[in-house]
């Protein structure tokens, strides 16, 4: 059985390609949000093992997400999704706890890549 | 893989376009709400990321430059001008454009060059360097990178600032390392890999002591792939290589471990060695990329969220089709056992009245959508047009969040674009002439939506100059509508309803904005095919009003039900005011006419028979049933045989056969099964 995944992010066509993506290297999509403040709350609902996360988003962004996670569980995993030339909100992610990121347009085998070291 | 993405992207683009209109033009009205620009700023990128996924290049392009400036108002860096919001609303344009030959064509290429170089121009201005990615890469190289590895154990000349720190640390236990670290080739976003290998480090309870090249280079992307960096911490080399290497997108790693004793340094005894807890402070400071503290405050209201599906309308028409039909079941049970007076069963066709009377308000809600809809579109088009004819217009617009039928808004786009293009080409005033009316120099229109009972009401007002009754009076005789004998003693409210005849315009000189002689006839026949009403009132210098009016719903209706001559007619409750019993000596003779006198009122009588043709026969019967109704601000009594109570029917049209009788707007199937027309109030009364 898969790892847990849930994807967060505002754009419902991101979310159909990642969960594509996720899906077909063998992990299981457990769950989707649309927002920070869905994402923090399906977080609790579902446990997921590893979670990918837009950034720009609209009600709650995903750095404010990471750490409402962080706080809920240290120990949450979390892959920031990120457009090409947000490096310091992509710091700031990292900052707050996330672990990884990967860069849209995605690029499977480096979303994949980045799953796979973080359900080691 | 982009087929089956394909609808998804161009129905979301195709939201945060809207989105991108709207917000835009907020911002144009007030340059400093934050809120837009923030809201701009995240709807072009995630269009840059949609759009690049896809394969879009033109489209990430354009909306990467776009994004760009928004940062740039977003850091305060830049502040909003009409100037850079016209080239910003011509970007928007132009991704719709490209969105539109995505769908038609299946590629963006639509050239964007000139667009893109006023973008970058003003980038560069402000912030004083360039946007072009290229240039952030291979940038120079630092001349410790160019000392070969082989020759020096440690290829890095080493400050002494550095070599007493790395003594002490070593004093404490910690081990001092020289890594070289590479990048994997294609890495994005450079700068922010680079940061998570320092977040590492750190995490280990290890330093950064100095790196190749500078924090600062780093941060801006000036390197290639390879970093060099010396670092103090308590784990093993090997451990360090292993969870740096297992950092994602890097290529490579390279680990010496750094003997102080070792380096080749002159200390000069007196100086003072920094204490570790200082140096913790230092490089904590530097870390490469600073926090940038302006960004992502939560929206505090945005668009709300909420789950929806997608449903094709032709399953929802199905729906509300077989909703008629259970409505149409429902009487024809009830009538049928009416006569048995089964109290059971009483209840529980209550029951079941209740229930298909809720089913049937929640399939009707399923059609019904907000006319945001529509009216979202029109204030980019009043922009452009304002602009185009140099006149201020303040566009208001109330009552969006109105709820209709599907259908009406799919419909109703045209029409009311068309009403309000002439509000602003027609109606309103340029600023001179306002200025010598003594009206405020900005003309105002007003679309409103509203509901009143059961139907929709749609305004368009504009505060212009209004309808000149002579110009409307010369052209209708001109064209021959109307003769000059009847146009002295035509009301206001006739001769304005001529400008709706075919083929009327009352626009001196034709621009290419509106009054090109169709229009305002479509408009009539489009609002009239969705059983609407449309009234216009205008007084002179100060504005014009269309008032357009829908049923709510376009199916199901209650109705009054009357016989007249053993037929059974059905008169929309919405147009009844209420029901009479008089006496036949009631009715008085006015002007040749029958007229009743009720409450201080006379309304006239129309006598059904006479209007469906039937032989008026002299009733022995000295009782006269009336029902009185109502359209517009008039009121008539229906003289009618009985009354037989009110129900729900399902309106069935007439077919095309029947389409010129104008006394009735359809048909439909009664509880016992027998048919009954619809009588179409307004149009009987205006016919009079």
């Amino acid at each position: 059985m898969g790892k847990k995944v849930l994807i967060v992010d505002d754009a419902a066509f991101m979310r159909m390609l990642l969960k594509d993506i996720v899906t077909k290297a063998g992990y299981e999509v457990v769950g989707e949000a649309a927002n920070g403040a869905e994402a923090v709350e399906k977080y609790k609902e579902l446990q997921p093992d590893i979670v990918t996360m837009d950034i720009t988003m609209p009600e709650m962004d995903g750095i404010t997400a990471i750490k409402k996670i962080k706080e809920i569980d240290p120990d949450a995993k979390i892959v920031v999704c990120s457009a090409m030339g947000q490096q310091a909100m992509v710091v700031e992610a990292i900052q707050a706890g996330a672990k990884d990121f990967i860069v849209k347009p995605f690029q499977p085998p480096r979303v994949v890549e980045a799953l796979n070291k973080l359900s080691k | 893989m982009n087929e089956q993405y394909l609808s998804v992207f161009v129905e979301e683009t195709r939201e945060y376009l809207q989105q991108l209109n709207e917000k835009m033009l907020a911002l144009e009205n007030n340059p400093e709400d934050i809120e837009a620009i923030n809201e701009i700023f995240r709807a072009l990128h995630t269009l840059k990321g949609m759009s690049a996924t896809m394969g879009f290049e033109n489209m990430a392009k354009l909306s990467h430059k776009m994004e760009n400036i928004f940062d740039l108002f977003r850091n305060h860096r830049a502040s909003v001008d009409s100037e850079i919001m016209d080239a910003l609303f011509a970007g928007v344009d132009t991704l719709e454009r490209m969105l539109q030959k995505i769908l038609d064509e299946g590629n963006d290429e639509i050239d964007s060059s000139e667009l893109l170089e006023i973008y970058e121009t003003f980038y560069s201005k402000v912030s004083g360097e360039s946007t072009k990615e290229s240039e952030h890469v291979k940038e120079e190289k630092t001349s410790a990178e160019k000392i070969s590895e082989e020759v020096l154990s440690i290829p890095i000349t080493i400050e002494e600032s550095v070599v007493n720190v790395l003594k002490e640390a070593r004093e404490k236990d910690f081990n001092a390392f020289y890594l070289k670290i590479k990048l994997q080739e294609g890495t994005m976003l450079k700068s922010a890999r680079m940061y998570v290998v320092f977040h590492k480090i750190e995490e280990l309870g290890g330093e950064v002591l100095k790196s190749i090249p500078s924090v600062e280079d780093i941060e801006n992307e000036k390197f290639d792939r390879t970093v060099e960096l010396v670092v103090v911490c308590k784990i093993s080399k090997e451990k360090l290589a292993e969870i740096i290497k297992d950092i994602s997108e890097i290529a490579e790693v390279n680990v010496i471990e750094i003997n102080p004793q070792n380096l080749k340094i002159d200390i000069s005894p007196s100086e003072e060695i920094e204490p570790e807890s200082e140096v913790k402070k230092t490089s904590s400071q530097k870390t490469p990329v600073s926090k940038s503290k302006e960004s992502s405050q939560p929206a505090s209201f945005g668009t709300k969220i909420t789950q929806t599906i997608r449903v094709d309308i032709d399953k929802l028409d199905t729906l509300m089709n077989l909703m008629g039909e259970l409505v149409i079941s429902r009487s024809r049970i009830m009538e049928t056992l009416k006569k048995y007076q089964i109290k059971e069963i009483d209840e529980s066709l209550a029951h079941l009245s209740r229930i298909t009377l809720d089913l049937q308000n929640i399939v009707m809600k399923i059609r019904m959508v907000p006319i945001a809809f529509v009216f979202n579109r029109f204030p980019r088009m009043v922009r452009d047009l304002s602009k185009k004819l140099n006149k201020e217009i303040n566009l208001v617009i109330t009552g969006q969040e109105t709820e209709l039928d599907r259908t009406v808004v799919d419909e109703i786009g045209d029409p009311l674009l068309h009403l309000l293009r002439n509000a602003i080409d027609h109606g309103i005033e340029s600023k001179d002439e306002r200025l010598a009316k003594g009206k405020p120099p900005i003309g105002t229109v007003r679309l409103d939506a509203h509901h009143e009972g059961n139907n929709v009401v749609i305004e368009v007002s504009d505060d212009g100059r209004g309808l000149d009754r002579d110009k409307i009076l010369k052209k209708a005789v001109e064209r021959g509508l109307i003769d000059e004998v009847s146009a002295s003693s035509m009301t206001d409210e006739k001769v304005f309803s001529l400008i709706f005849e075919p083929g009327f315009s009352t626009a001196e000189n034709v621009s290419d904005v509106s009054g090109r002689g169709v229009g305002m006839d479509v408009v009539k026949s489009t609002i009239e095919t969705l059983n609407g009403s449309v009234q216009i009132e205008s007084i002179k210098d100060q504005g014009t009003k269309v008032t357009i009016k829908f049923p709510l719903t376009l199916a199901i209706i209650q109705a009054l039900l009357v016989t007249v001559e053993d037929f059974v007619y059905a008169i929309p409750l919405v147009n009844v005011e209420e029901t009479l019993s008089i006496k036949d000596d009631e009715v008085k003779i006015v002007e040749k006419k029958p007229v009743i006198y009720i409450r201080g009122e006379i309304i006239p009588l129309i006598n059904l028979k006479e209007l469906f043709g039937l032989p008026v026969q002299k009733s022995d019967k000295n009782v006269l049933n009336v029902v009185i109704v109502q359209s517009g601000s008039r009121k008539y009594g229906l003289m009618v045989d009985g009354l037989l109570g009110q129900d729900d029917i399902v309106i069935k049209s007439l077919g095309k056969m029947l389409k010129n009788i104008k006394e009735f707007s359809g048909g439909a199937i009664l509880g016992d099964g027998s048919i009954a027309l619809i009588l179409d109030v307004p149009n009987i009364v205006a016919s009079l």
